[in-house]
């Protein structure tokens, strides 16, 4: 792996990655070793922000997606409320 | 006498193999064995269809990720538990209404309203970038980082040879995201201070 992208994955470890105790003080000495390592770290962490947002928005069209195939659009709750209480005048009206 | 009845654990960690190996499929039988429930209560409960519809969404992406992210312990079917998470959004919604009533807006006084969901300007730019990286970016990221794909799933669907090619090869897709990220936020303070 390229030296950029390894580095990448090593604030990915830090920031997402179940981060062992002892692993702080290798942290600390790296953010000394390399000054940008914070900001870069913040950085990519807004990225991991947005892609949850964006997971999120992608997941709501699903939802949607499959009320409308089950249910059709959004009329046509109307529509099997009043066919529900046709139906249900209808029994009645039957029983008697 | 044993029971065949699955441990939470194993009721959650099926929920999510079942996610994992079909998302649309799981969602739309957990969509159609559920809802109905819902939106019963809801409109019992004094709401909108489409009251019923958003509350059961957003209780559903609430199951899903917990699901997908594997801290979920389910020690009931999970339709029972998407019908308890879609009552308690709703009883609240119902308590925020009765205490904030809607005042009536004009459209012209509503758009001038901030968005309570917009997101902050730097999620808002990542998601502008994300749309601009090519499709297969864009499913590997989301695949791994949001719907939780293992790599080897995300690595056979992509067709790499090796998870270690899958890896890399998000790594590359990140990397694209951060620079795009970084030009246009770049040309943004190029904009401010001319």
């Amino acid at each position: 792996m390229r030296p950029e992208l390894a580095r990448l994955q090593r604030i990915e470890q830090h920031l997402l990655g179940p981060v062992p105790a002892a692993e702080a003080p290798a942290w600390q000495l790296a953010q000394l070793l390399d000054p940008e390592l914070a900001a870069d770290a913040q950085a990519q962490q807004q990225l991991y922000r947005g892609l949850q947002l964006a997971g999120r928005q992608q997941l709501r069209r699903e939802l949607q997606a499959i009320h409308h195939q089950l249910y059709g659009p959004a009329s046509a709750g109307w529509l099997r409320g009043a066919v529900g209480g046709l139906r249900a005048l209808l029994r009645r009206g039957l029983r008697r | 006498m044993t029971t065949d009845l699955p441990l939470p654990t194993d009721r959650a960690a099926q929920l999510r193999a079942e996610l994992l190996a079909d998302r649309p499929g799981t969602l739309t039988r957990l969509y159609r064995r559920t809802f109905p429930m819902v939106e019963r209560h809801v409109r019992r409960q004094g709401g909108s269809a489409q009251d019923a519809q958003d509350v059961f969404q957003d209780a559903l992406l609430v199951l899903y990720e917990k699901a997908v992210a594997g801290t979920l312990t389910l020690t009931a079917a999970p339709s029972t538990l998407l019908v308890a998470i879609s009552r308690n959004l709703w009883r609240r919604e119902w308590q925020r209404r009765q205490q904030h009533p809607h005042a009536e807006l004009s459209p012209a006084q509503a758009d001038a309203l901030p968005d309570p969901d917009a997101p902050e300007p730097e999620a808002a730019s990542v998601l502008e970038q994300l749309a601009r990286l090519g499709e297969r970016c864009q499913n590997i990221l989301l695949s791994f980082y949001y719907h939780r794909q293992p790599l080897e799933q995300i690595a056979a669907a992509h067709r790499y040879g090796s998870v270690r090619s899958a890896t890399v090869q998000k790594f590359k897709c990140l990397e694209r995201l951060r620079a795009a990220v970084r030009t246009a936020w770049a040309d943004t303070a190029d904009l401010l201070t001319r």
